[in-house]
């Protein structure tokens, strides 16, 4: 039954959207950081999402094989910024260089609340498909009694 | 008669089922670049005569499409999530009255 198939693919984009929120949580937490085990300052990380034809039942398989079908997500790379650092003037501090400067993370803790706002209600709205689902499920159960 | 129980109600739960599960895939991959919405054409569906074969999918027209190339409209996803389930509520309750009636036909022939 597709049903059970639209519970893995909503099951998918929680996934990926927890992922994302993840990196970008990650993201907020070193918006001050300097050192790294690369060396240099933390690099913003973020996703890209992919759609994914595999998840869901054999059926599903089957018929995404004749192109026609629905998929999930999944969260296929992590991209990192590589963009220049910011540079502050601070000479006391450890991290500076010649000059006085220390290299900061390119990070605008707005943009990365707003996509996480967005990350956070992508996965509410794919909860919101699964209660649905659920309870379209549990109707078809209470035709046996 | 026995045979005939509900075969177009279940045709119609399977199309209903198959539906919310493209809306489920659409809302899945919401953020994704380049995704195109699908859904279910219900009408050429339903009167289509081969009704073994699983539903085709098609993209849907007419929506504005993102930047990122994706078209995904959370309205229209919303709203086709609550219609599929109250039309799947609708169906069931439908299947259940006529399952009654069979059993009744059944029950009032037994002789106690």
């Amino acid at each position: 039954m597709s049903l059970f198939g639209s519970l893995s693919v909503s099951a998918s984009g929680m996934s990926a959207q927890r992922t994302r929120a993840e990196l970008l949580v990650e993201n907020l937490a070193n918006a001050e950081t300097t050192r790294t085990p690369e060396g240099g300052p933390y690099r913003r990380k973020d996703v890209v999402f992919e759609e994914d034809p595999s998840v869901g039942s054999f059926s599903s398989e089957l018929t995404s094989a004749m192109g026609s079908s629905a998929s999930g997500v999944a969260a296929s790379q992590t991209i990192v910024d590589n963009s220049e650092p910011y540079r502050r003037y601070m000479p006391g501090h450890p991290d500076a260089d010649q000059e006085g400067y220390v290299a900061f993370p390119k990070i605008n803790p707005a943009e990365d609340m707003v996509d996480l706002m967005g990350a956070s209600r992508g996965y509410e709205a794919n909860v919101a498909a699964i209660s649905a689902v659920k309870d379209m499920i549990q109707k078809s159960l209470d035709l046996f009694r | 008669m026995l045979e005939n129980a509900g075969t177009g109600i279940e045709r119609y739960m399977n199309l209903l089922s198959a539906s919310q599960k493209l809306v489920a895939s659409n809302i899945a991959n919401v953020d994704t670049p380049g995704y195109k919405a699908k859904d279910i054409d219900f009408q050429s569906e339903l009167a289509s005569q081969f009704d073994n074969l699983a539903p085709a999918a098609k993209e849907v027209t007419g929506l504005k499409t993102k930047n990122d190339g994706n078209n995904v409209d959370m309205d229209r996803e919303a709203r086709r999530l609550a219609e599929n389930s109250l039309r799947f509520a609708v169906a069931t309750n439908l299947a259940r009255s006529e399952l009654a009636t069979l059993r009744s036909a059944i029950e009032e022939g037994k002789t106690s």
